[in-house]
Parts: C-alpha cells; sequence; structure tokens
C-alpha cells in the first residue's frame, strides 16, 4: 500500500507541475477512485483458482477436458503425405486381394469354388470390354504406383534424395509414370 | 504494486482502438473438424509421472526394431528382381515363381502388420490389436499354403495373371 | 518501490509515455504516413478454445486487419488482433525472429513459425490459423508440449563421457567430425516437423517423432559421445524409431530449413549396420 500511496502522491505532483501531462496520465493510468471501488481487479474463473492444495491434481483435471487440435482435416494437402497414403493404400489394395484369393483357392475344395486359373481366365474373358480395362487399371495402377514409390523409399533408406526438391520431383514423377504405365497395362 | 498501476494502463489504452476499428469486429462460427468420423478419436490427454520425468522408453527388442526393419528392407530389395523379370521374360520358372511368392507373402504380412500398429496400438486397444495380429498372422499362413497349392497344381502366379490379363 | 521507480520516471521523461493512447501503438503495427492509401483487408480466421468454459467446442473466430497498418508477418497479425481487437486470444510468443521456437502453429495448413511466416499479399483468401496439429490445447493457440519435452530428456540430450581428455582441457573434435553436426544442432525444439508428422499424431505417446529423433541423431553423431552403442540399443523397439514410414512431411515444414527425414534415415542405416 506503500508504493501506491507514493504513486498516488507523485500523480498529485505531476498535476501540479506539468499539467498537460497530466492529462494523458489520467486517460493511460487508473484513476484512485477506479482503485477504490475495485474496478481494475480482474476476474478470473475455476480454471486458475487459488486453490493449491493439489496443484497436481488440478492440472490433470484439466488436462482431461482439454481437446486435440484439427489434424488430418486441416493440414495442407502436398506429396509427401499424399503420397504416402496412396502407398500404404495401394499397399492394402494389392495385398488384400492377394490374401483373400489364395485362403479362398486353399478353401475352395470345401466351398465347391473355382478359382484355378483356367475358370479364372474364362470368367474375366467373358466379361465386357470396358469392364475388363477398369478391372485391370484397378489392379494396374495400384501396382505401377506402390512398385515405383517402393523404389523412392528404398533410395531414401539408403540416405540419399532427402531433400524437399528432389522429394518433390520424384514424387510427382512416380505419379505422371505410374499413372501412364498403369493406362498401358490396362489396355495390354 | 508496478503491475496494478501497468494494468489499468494497458485497458485504457486498448478501449480506443477498440472501438476505433469497426473493421476488426469478430465473427465466430462453428468448429467441426472434431467430428466423431475420426478413425482413432484421440484419448483424454494424460501425462506419465511429473513433468520432470523423461518419458518412459520400451523395451529394446532388436527383433522388432532394427532386425526387422533390415529384414524388411532386404526383401524389398529381393522383390525389385523378381518384380522386372516377369515383364522381360514373359513368365518366370516354379523356382523364381516360389521365390516371388515368398517374397510376396512376407512383403504383405510386414505391411499389414505396420498398418495395425500405426492405427491400433495395443498400448490403446490391447484386445483389438491382439485379434488382429492373429487374424493377420492365421491369414498369411493360409495365405501362404493356398499360394504353396497354386504353385503345385496349377500353373503359377505369373502365368496365371498373364492368362488372365490376356483372356 | 517499483511503482515508486516508475512514476519518478514518468516524470522524469515525460514526452514518449505521455503520447495520445492513439498514437502509443505496438510494434506490431505500423504507422501510415499522411496519405492513406486504400485500406487492404484480409481475414484471418483463428482457432479458439478457452479452458473456463470447456464444455463449449473449439470454433474458429474471424478477425479483419488493414494489411496496410499490420506488420509483415503473421506473429504481427497476431500480436495487433491481441492488442487492438480482442485482448482474449491467447497465443505463445517470444522472439519474433525464428530463435525461440514458442510461436509456433499451423498457418494455411502447414506447420511454422507465425514469425517467419509472411501474411499472404492476396485479400480475397483469409488465412487460417490452428493450434499445432494433434497436440492437447491448453488454450486457443497454446498447445501443450509436456509429452515433447519428455521424450525430449529420455534421449538424454547431453554429452555422456566417461574417458578424460588427453591434456585434461577440452574434448577436441576434427573439423570433419564438426561438420557432421551442422544441419542438426540448429534445431531449435519448436514442435513443428514431430506435429506434422501422421505416424506421431497417431502414435505420440511411442514414437518418438522427427524433432526427437535428429536431437537423438545429434549425439549419436557425435564424435565426442562414447555411450552410441547405448543409445542406439534404447532406440532399437518396434516403436521409438521404426514408426518413421518416410513421410517426410517434417522435411517440407521444418522452419529453419533442416532435414529431420534425413537424419532419422541415418539413424536406421546405423541401428543396421550395427
Amino acid at each position: 500500500m506503500l508504493s501506491q500511496k507514493v504513486a498516488q502522491q507523485s500523480l498529485r505532483r505531476l498535476a501540479v507541475q506539468q499539467p498537460y501531462a497530466m492529462r494523458w496520465s489520467l486517460m493511460t493510468a487508473a484513476s484512485p477512485v477506479a482503485v477504490v471501488i475495485g474496478r481494475n481487479i480482474q476476474t478470473r474463473y475455476a480454471a486458475t483458482s487459488t486453490n493449491t492444495t493439489e496443484p497436481t491434481k488440478l492440472l490433470a483435471e484439466q488436462r482431461l477436458r482439454r481437446p486435440v487440435s484439427p489434424h488430418l482435416t486441416i493440414y495442407r494437402p502436398q506429396i509427401t503425405w499424399y503420397g504416402s497414403a496412396v502407398h500404404r493404400i495401394t499397399g492394402l489394395m494389392l495385398s488384400g486381394p492377394l490374401y483373400l484369393w489364395a485362403t479362398a483357392y486353399l478353401a475352395s475344395p470345401l466351398l465347391g469354388w473355382h478359382l484355378e486359373s483356367a475358370s479364372m481366365a474364362a470368367a474375366f474373358g467373358a466379361l465386357p470390354l470396358l469392364a475388363k480395362v477398369g478391372l485391370k487399371g484397378f489392379f494396374a495402377w495400384p501396382f505401377t504406383y506402390h512398385c515405383l514409390n517402393g523404389l523412392r523409399h528404398l533410395m531414401w533408406d539408403l540416405g540419399r534424395g532427402i531433400t524437399n526438391k528432389q522429394v518433390i520431383q520424384t514424387g510427382w514423377t512416380v505419379v505422371g509414370a505410374s499413372a501412364a504405365a498403369a493406362l498401358f497395362l490396362a489396355l495390354l | 504494486m508496478a503491475s496494478l498501476m501497468r494494468r489499468p494502463c494497458l485497458s485504457a489504452l486498448r478501449t480506443p482502438l477498440a472501438t476505433r476499428n469497426v473493421a476488426g469486429v469478430t465473427q465466430v462460427v462453428a468448429f467441426h473438424a472434431s467430428a466423431r468420423r475420426q478413425i482413432l478419436p484421440p484419448e483424454p490427454q494424460t501425462i506419465q509421472g511429473t513433468m520432470n520425468d523423461p518419458a518412459p522408453i520400451p523395451t529394446p527388442h532388436p527383433s522388432h526394431g532394427s532386425y526387422h526393419w533390415t529384414f524388411e528392407r532386404l526383401v524389398c530389395v529381393g522383390l525389385v528382381p523378381v518384380t522386372i523379370a516377369p515383364f522381360a521374360a514373359g513368365t518366370l520358372n516354379p523356382v523364381m515363381d516360389a521365390v516371388l511368392c515368398s517374397l510376396l507373402v512376407l512383403h504383405s504380412h510386414v505391411g499389414f502388420q505396420a498398418s495395425i500398429i500405426d492405427y491400433f496400438p495395443s498400448r490403446r486397444v490391447p484386445k483389438t490389436a491382439s485379434f488382429l495380429n492373429w487374424l493377420l498372422r492365421g491369414l498369411t499362413l493360409t495365405t501362404a499354403i493356398g499360394l504353396y497349392e497354386f504353385e503345385t497344381n496349377d500353373v503359377g502366379v505369373t502365368e496365371a495373371i498373364k492368362r488372365i490379363w490376356k483372356a | 518501490m517499483a511503482s515508486l521507480r516508475t512514476t519518478s520516471r514518468l516524470i522524469a521523461s515525460s514526452r514518449p509515455l505521455f503520447r495520445p493512447a492513439s498514437l502509443a501503438r505496438s510494434y506490431a503495427t505500423v504507422e501510415s504516413g499522411a496519405q492513406e492509401p486504400a485500406p487492404k483487408v484480409k481475414k484471418f480466421q483463428v482457432y479458439r478454445w478457452n479452458p473456463d468454459t470447456p464444455s463449449e467446442k473449439p470454433k474458429m473466430q474471424t478477425y479483419e486487419l488493414d494489411l496496410n497498418k499490420t506488420g509483415p508477418m503473421m506473429l504481427d497479425a497476431l500480436i495487433r488482433i491481441k492488442n487492438e481487437i480482442d485482448p482474449t486470444l491467447t497465443f505463445r510468443r517470444s522472439c519474433r525472429e525464428g530463435i525461440c521456437g514458442s510461436c509456433a502453429m499451423n498457418i494455411d495448413g502447414v506447420n511454422t513459425l507465425a514469425c517467419l511466416c509472411r501474411i499472404p499479399t492476396d485479400t480475397t483468401k483469409e488465412s487460417r490459423i490452428y493450434p499445432l496439429p494433434h497436440t492437447y490445447v491448453v488454450k486457443d493457440l497454446v498447445p501443450d508440449l509436456t509429452q515433447f519435452y519428455k521424450q525430449y530428456k529420455s534421449i538424454k540430450p547431453y554429452l555422456q563421457r566417461e574417458t578424460k581428455s588427453e591434456d585434461g582441457l577440452e574434448y577436441r573434435q576434427s573439423p570433419a567430425d564438426r561438420k557432421k553436426l551442422d544441419g542438426l544442432y540448429e534445431c531449435i525444439l519448436c514442435a513443428c516437423c514431430s506435429t506434422s508428422c501422421p505416424s506421431y499424431w497417431w502414435n505420440s505417446e511411442e514414437y518418438l517423432g522427427p524433432a526427437i529423433l535428429l536431437q537423438s541423431y545429434r549425439w549419436l553423431a557425435d564424435s565426442r559421445d562414447e555411450k552410441t552403442a547405448e543409445r542406439k540399443h534404447a532406440l532399437d523397439n518396434s516403436m521409438s524409431v521404426y514408426r518413421c514410414h518416410t513421410i517426410l512431411n517434417c522435411t517440407r515444414t521444418c522452419p529453419k530449413g533442416l532435414n529431420p527425414a534425413r537424419a532419422i534415415a541415418e539413424i536406421k542405416k546405423m541401428m543396421a549396420a550395427h
């Protein structure tokens, strides 16, 4: 309180000595009235309560309420992580059918299915042309993309080609080359 | 006490500017990136130990760590020639075909395994993780046997794909 | 006592402090000349969440600023919003020159330091500002980085050495060995790269993430450190390093132009060779 009193005194002195300066200081500083009626006191809510008995517990409780900031939905689409996601998805698109087909082939004698190459080729041959090309493309593009991007991964694991410029260049090269190769394979 | 002086100072300074800046009128929209369609909704935040303790390090396990990674990379390197070969040579002989099939199974297994660890970590969903891992092991086994059957009883994978493609 | 000093200083040098309030702006505000050019109003959408009302969902709040009166950087815009429009907006900042790493946040979809990020001058597009992705939000743009720092501690980021140097003075290093640390020691641990990594999003409890792995490699690569084998052994599990799938968002986003992905690739090579 002593320092507050000193502050008021010096303000009073200021008003006498430099009236112009006092006008501005009254605008910017708290008036003594405001101090007295408590208008300068800030209100704080529960999150910063003065209960210090269990500070770690309070923090742990606050942590439980925190939201997680948005991630997938707001991060800018870039060849780096989109390419990587596509790499994983194409891998699953190739390995998944392989697993399903091989397991079904193993079980086919029990189920009475015909999954041997001759009957599958015959079934595929009976499809209309558009379906053939579509189905070929459906497997060809994941295959070409996953293979070409896999080479990129092998290169990175040797510690090469990991600069922003190279990553962007090779990334788009793989997208273009895999699309072209897949188109070629689909029309074969 | 100095802060007692300063705080009203600041607010007094701010008020005329805040009212003056009519263009800066704030507008609030609801934010809905944290919707329920998340794949793995994050858990509420908990911190192990105090903030001065180091984060616990998982137990070292080279067969899950460096050996695993090196092995998987070698499989990938091995896959490169056997993937190119059918395009160059037409079809593969039974031995090469078998090599291709076994490498494909290993590569697929590791790929599925990585996906399970990434999206269904055993620390969060222990039951789902172990179920998926056992399911994967089972399917890998049936796939391997199925491919073996196919290789021995049928024309081989590369030749089969070629015939279907040309059909 | 503090107030006594303050007031006496006010009297002694009254000029700069007694400027009219409208002139006493912060450094984030640029004073315009006599002729006011046409205002370039840009919209800023900022992520808001208040821990005092935890049941309320996070929301995006729009602020408008005249770019002619704002400094060139995103941090200037944020400081100006806080000073002149909405004092409740909360964010971290300190050095304003890209060396403290406090103002790391997600601006227009990429993680960067607000102080190093220019405000796009295209006023037709609004800028979106979020906290670092997939972090627990303390308030508004302030993420909780406790786990990040705890992970940093777990890799023992200090020189570990038993033997004394030959002359008993300092641990010397050849210029070639010192050069290996270039591109590693500059990291300021702003967490931009770690929080840009999808692998770190899903597994931040156990995966160390690019920033910590870059630091880890900084000590693995140090010729003076004698615990290389122990350091490598500690990382030898499926989670610490091998959740890295070379997605490369880290290198793409680093505001200091470093290459965490290459450091991780080097770690993997070292681990494979042992």
